[in-house]
C-alpha cells in the first residue's frame, strides 16, 4: 500500500541510543488513552524510575481568553463551558460571578438557589466521572460502568433544565435563564436518596481492594509546601492538609447558610485524594438536599425573580419585552451592543469541583473586556507532575495523572 | 434468464462468488469496527458516555482500542489544534486499510465555534474524513447512529483489494 | 481608498460608540478602610515604593516598582502570610503606554485575604522571575513569555507552553489578529505536508456563514447530499438517510419499534 506523502520525519528525536547515563527518554501522549486528554509527559528513565519529568501541554489551546477579548460578555458565555467540559456549569458560574461582581449586582434568592443546585450537581457530576476514568486507568472497569450510571441519572435532572447534556450554558449573568422544571426536585430526591448505597458500592469495590491499595497508598505523595508552592487548590490542597474550601472561607452564593463539612486530609498521597473526593460527594448530596428545602421555601415566600433587576446591564424579563416598549429598546441594545461594565479590574475565584477557578476581567469601559485571565486549577495541578513523578515508577504515572484530575480544555483553555 | 451471454471467466472469476465472498467480508468489518480512542475535548467525554453502561457501544461491535494499529475507525472527538494537528495525521498512518474516519462535533468537523488562531478549520484538510456528525457536543446517540450509517457504507463498498485507499492528496 | 485601519490593535471594535459616553469606575475604596490592608501595606511601605494603592472589590491593589517584585513578593510570602500565588499574567496597554501591566495574584488563607501587586514595564524588559519563590510562577511565566513575549530572568526553562515551540508571534498581543495571521493560517499544512501543498488544500473557510451550493463536501446541502467529487447540478433530489438497504442486512435485525419496549422512567 503506498504511503500517504507527507513531511513528517520518524519520530526517533525522543529517543537517545547512546548515552552515557544508561538514561531512556519516553514519550508519552499527546494521545494517551490515560492521561485524561492531551498531556504529553517526556519522561526521563532510570530503568523503570522516572529521573525527569517534563509535561507539555498546549494541545488543546484554543485562544478563549484572545476570543474573549473579541466578544461582548454575554457572548463569551457558551465558550465557558468548553473549559471544564465535564462540569460546565461551574465554569458559567465563575464568569458569571465575576462579571456580577464588576458591575455590582445583586441576584434574586431564587436564581442563587437554582445556582447552588446546578453547581452542587456538576460537582457531582464531575468527581463521578473523575472516578470512572481513575478507576478506568487503574482497570476497575466495574466501577466505570457504575459511576457512568449514576452520573446518566444527574445528566437526565441537567438535560431537563437546559436541553444540553454537557454544555449547559444554564447561568447567565444576573441570574438564571429559567426556573426548574416540575420533575426536577422528584428526579433529583429520586437520585440523591439512592445515591449513599451507590457510594457504598464504590467503596465496597475500592477501598480494600488490595490492588487499588497498592497502586495508591503511598503514592504520589504531595506535601503542603510543595501543594502551596504550585498553587494547588480545591481537592488536591485538601488532602496535602490544608482545609481551605472557597465555599467555606470566603463564601459566595447562599453557601454561607448551608450546612457542610470540608474533608481533608494530610496524607498526600493518592489515597487521600480519593477519599476526600468521595466525602465530597457526601456532601454534595448533603447541601443538594439542603438547596431542595430552601427553594421550596422561596416557593412559600412567592420570590419568583430569577434575573437581578438592572436596566443598564440586564434585559428585562421576557413578558416586559413582550409587552413594554422601553424594555425591548434596551433588550435590543444589549444583544447587540452588549453590556458596558465601568472601568475596573475584577478578581473572583469559586470553587470549582477542581479547585480554584478565578477570572480575572480588566475592564476598559468598552462592551468587550480588555483582558480575560482565567486561572484554571487543573493549569498548576499539570505543573506540579514536574515536581511530583520524579522517584516513582512507570505504572504509578498513571494513578497520579488519574488523582490529579486534570483536565486538559481548563489547562489549555 | 440472462439474454445475454455471460463470460464468467472474465474479471478473474465467478461474479456471483465474488459478491457474495463481498457480503461475507463487509459483513465482518462492520460489524467489528474497532474504534481508536480519539477523545480530544469536550466530545470524548460523550464518546466515553457511549462506550458506557448506558449506551452501550459493545453491542455494535465496536470495541474501542488506544492502538492505532488494532483499530478500523477512528473517532476525532473534539477540537484539532495545530500544535495537535502533526500527531492526528501521523496516528493516521499508522493505521491499517481498509481504515475510516468519523469526525464528530463541530470543532472536527469545522472548527466550530472555535474561529480563532490555535484552531485547525476541520480536520478535514488533514486526513480525509468519511463521516461527520454534527453537534456541540453530539449526543451518544447521534455518535451510535454515525456509526451505523458507517456500516452501511461499509456494505455498500467493493472488500475487493483494488479498492483504493483515500487520499486527502 | 482603503478605510485605516489601525495596526496596534486589531480586536473587534463595536460597531457603534457613543461620542458623549463617559465610562463610570469601579468604586475604589481606601485602604485604611480595611484593618488587615491597611497593616499590610504598613509594612510594605516601610521597605519598598508603592505608586498606588487602593481596594477594589474587595482585594487591595498595589502598584510597585518593576525591579522590587521579588522582594517584595518575598515579603509578602515570609512575613505577610500571603502563602499562594494564584495567578499571574500580564495586560497589553503597548499602544497606549508602550508597556505592559503585570499583575501576581496573591491569596492568604490565614486572613483569608486576596491582594493584587501590579507594576507597569516598558516594551522589551524584562521581568524578574518569582519562580524561586512560588513554584507555580514557573508555568505562569512561560505562559505569559508565549503569550505576549515578556521573558523573565533567571527562569529556568523559559519557552513556550501553549503553542508549538516553533511558533510565530505572540497570540494575546492586540496587535495580533483573533484568526492569526498568514503563518498561523497554514502551520499545519505547511507542517504536515509542505508549503507546495497549500493550493491543493486551500485556504482556511473562516467565514461561518458560508453556504456555496455546489459544495459537497461540507455542510450546506443537508438532505440533498451527494457523495464526494460528484457534479452538481442543483437539482438534487432530497435523500432521507436510513441506516439499512430496503432489503435487510444479513445476520441484523432492523429495529421493530412494534416489538420494542419503551420505558418511561429512566431512572427506573
Amino acid at each position: 500500500m503506498a504511503q500517504i506523502k507527507n513531511r513528517l520525519t520518524p519520530f526517533f528525536e525522543n529517543i537517545t541510543f547512546d548515552r552515557d547515563d544508561n538514561e531512556l527518554v519516553l514519550n508519552f501522549g499527546p494521545q494517551h488513552p490515560s492521561a485524561h486528554g492531551q498531556l504529553r509527559l517526556m519522561l526521563h528513565l532510570q530503568q523503570e524510575q522516572i529521573v525527569k519529568a517534563h509535561p507539555d501541554v498546549g494541545y488543546l489551546h484554543r485562544g478563549m481568553e484572545k476570543m474573549a477579548e473579541n466578544m461582548i460578555y454575554n457572548e463569551f458565555m457558551p465558550t465557558t463551558d468548553r473549559m471544564d467540559y465535564i462540569a460546565s456549569s461551574s465554569n458559567n458560574y465563575g464568569f458569571a460571578l465575576a462579571v456580577e461582581k464588576l458591575v455590582g449586582l445583586e441576584v434574586p434568592r431564587r436564581a442563587k438557589v437554582i445556582r447552588m443546585m446546578l453547581l452542587e450537581i456538576n460537582r457531582l457530576m464531575s468527581h463521578l466521572f473523575w472516578l470512572a476514568t481513575t478507576a478506568l486507568d487503574i482497570g476497575a472497569m466495574t466501577v466505570f460502568l457504575y459511576a457512568f450510571r449514576e452520573r446518566e441519572y444527574l445528566m437526565d435532572i441537567i438535560e431537563g433544565y437546559c436541553g444540553a447534556r454537557l454544555t449547559h450554558s444554564a447561568i447567565r449573568i444576573g441570574g438564571v435563564p429559567l426556573d426548574i422544571q416540575d420533575t426536577f426536585i422528584d428526579q433529583l430526591k429520586n437520585f440523591l436518596d439512592n445515591f449513599p448505597q451507590a457510594i457504598k458500592d464504590y467503596e465496597d469495590l475500592l477501598d480494600k481492594n488490595r490492588i487499588w491499595l497498592m497502586r495508591m497508598e503511598e503514592v504520589g505523595v504531595i506535601s503542603t509546601e510543595m501543594a502551596l508552592s504550585w498553587g494547588c487548590s480545591g481537592p488536591m490542597l485538601r488532602a496535602s492538609g490544608v482545609a481551605w474550601d472557597i465555599r467555606k472561607d470566603e463564601p459566595y452564593e447562599l453557601y454561607d447558610e448551608v450546612e457542610f463539612r470540608v474533608p481533608w486530609s494530610d496524607k498526600g498521597d493518592n489515597y487521600a485524594r480519593y477519599r476526600v473526593y468521595m466525602e465530597e460527594m457526601r456532601e454534595s448530596a448533603k447541601i443538594l438536599y439542603q438547596t431542595i428545602d430552601m427553594y421550596k421555601k422561596t416557593q412559600i415566600n412567592n420570590q419568583t425573580e430569577l434575573m437581578a433587576h438592572s436596566p443598564k446591564y440586564i434585559s428585562a424579563p421576557k413578558l416586559d419585552i413582550m409587552t413594554q416598549n422601553y424594555s425591548l429598546m434596551q433588550h435590543f441594545v444589549l444583544v447587540t451592543q452588549g453590556m458596558r461594565p465601568p472601568v475596573g479590574e475584577v478578581y473572583i475565584a469559586t470553587e470549582s469541583p477542581k479547585g480554584e477557578l478565578g477570572y480575572f476581567i480588566n475592564s476598559q469601559g468598552g462592551a468587550y473586556p480588555y483582558r480575560l485571565k482565567i486561572r484554571a486549577p487543573s493549569f498548576w495541578h499539570t505543573g506540579i507532575l514536574t515536581d511530583l513523578l520524579p522517584g516513582h515508577y512507570i505504572p504509578d504515572v498513571v494513578s497520579i495523572i488519574g488523582t490529579t484530575n486534570i483536565v486538559f480544555g481548563e489547562v489549555d483553555r | 434468464m440472462a439474454q445475454h451471454k455471460i463470460n464468467y471467466t472474465q474479471n478473474g472469476g465467478l461474479p456471483v462468488a465474488l459478491t457474495s465472498m463481498d457480503k461475507v467480508v463487509n459483513w465482518g468489518r462492520s460489524n467489528s469496527l474497532w474504534a481508536m480512542t480519539y477523545g480530544l475535548a469536550c466530545c470524548g467525554i460523550e464518546m466515553m458516555a457511549a462506550g458506557a453502561s448506558r449506551y452501550d457501544f459493545d453491542r455494535f461491535g465496536t470495541i474501542f482500542r488506544a492502538s492505532p494499529r488494532q483499530s478500523d475507525v477512528m473517532i476525532v472527538a473534539g477540537t484539532l489544534t495545530k500544535k495537535h494537528s502533526e500527531f492526528i495525521k501521523r496516528l493516521y498512518d499508522q493505521m491499517t486499510e481498509p481504515r475510516w474516519v468519523i469526525s464528530m462535533g463541530s470543532c472536527a468537523n469545522t472548527g466550530g465555534m472555535f474561529n480563532t488562531y490555535a484552531t485547525v478549520q476541520g480536520v478535514d484538510r488533514i486526513i480525509p474524513v468519511d463521516l461527520y456528525l454534527p453537534g456541540c457536543a453530539p449526543r451518544p446517540e447521534t455518535l451510535q447512529y454515525g456509526v451505523m450509517l458507517l456500516q452501511k457504507k461499509i456494505r455498500a463498498n467493493k472488500a475487493s483489494r483494488a479498492q483504493k485507499p483515500k487520499r486527502l492528496m | 481608498m482603503r478605510a485605516y485601519k489601525a495596526k496596534g490593535d486589531v480586536q473587534a471594535k463595536p460597531y457603534y460608540t457613543d461620542r458623549y459616553w463617559v465610562a463610570p469606575q469601579v468604586a475604589k475604596f481606601d485602604v485604611e478602610s480595611d484593618e488587615v490592608f491597611a497593616k499590610d501595606l504598613e509594612v510594605i511601605k516601610s521597605k519598598f515604593d508603592v505608586l498606588e494603592a487602593f481596594i477594589q472589590v474587595e482585594q487591595m491593589t498595589v502598584f510597585i516598582k518593576p525591579e522590587d517584585n521579588y522582594r517584595v513578593l518575598e515579603l509578602l510570602k515570609n512575613e505577610l502570610e500571603y502563602t499562594q500565588l494564584s495567578e499571574m499574567s500580564a495586560i497589553d496597554f503597548l499602544e497606549t503606554r508602550d508597556g505592559f501591566e503585570v499583575f501576581y495574584q496573591m491569596l492568604s488563607m490565614n486572613k483569608r485575604k486576596r491582594v493584587r501587586i501590579k507594576m507597569f514595564i516598558k516594551n522589551g524588559v524584562a521581568v524578574n522571575s518569582v519562580e524561586k519563590l512560588f513554584r507555580s510562577a514557573d508555568w505562569s511565566e512561560r505562559e505569559m513569555f508565549d503569550m505576549f513575549g515578556i521573558e523573565a530572568n533567571d527562569h529556568p526553562f523559559m519557552k513556550r507552553i501553549l503553542m508549538p515551540y516553533d511558533w510565530q508571534g505572540y497570540p494575546l498581543l492586540k496587535s495580533y489578529p483573533l484568526q492569526g495571521d498568514e503563518f498561523a493560517s497554514w502551520y499545519e499544512v505547511d507542517k504536515i505536508f509542505g508549503k507546495e501543498a497549500r493550493e491543493e488544500i486551500g485556504p482556511e473557510i473562516r467565514d461561518t456563514a458560508t453556504i456555496d451550493r455546489y459544495d459537497s463536501e461540507r455542510f450546506a446541502r443537508l438532505g440533498h447530499e451527494v457523495p464526494k467529487g460528484t457534479k452538481i447540478t442543483g437539482n438534487e433530489p432530497k435523500v432521507t438517510q436510513s441506516y439499512q438497504e430496503d432489503g435487510g442486512v444479513f445476520l441484523i435485525k432492523k429495529l421493530d419499534r412494534d416489538n420494542s419496549k419503551v420505558i418511561d422512567d429512566p431512572q427506573r
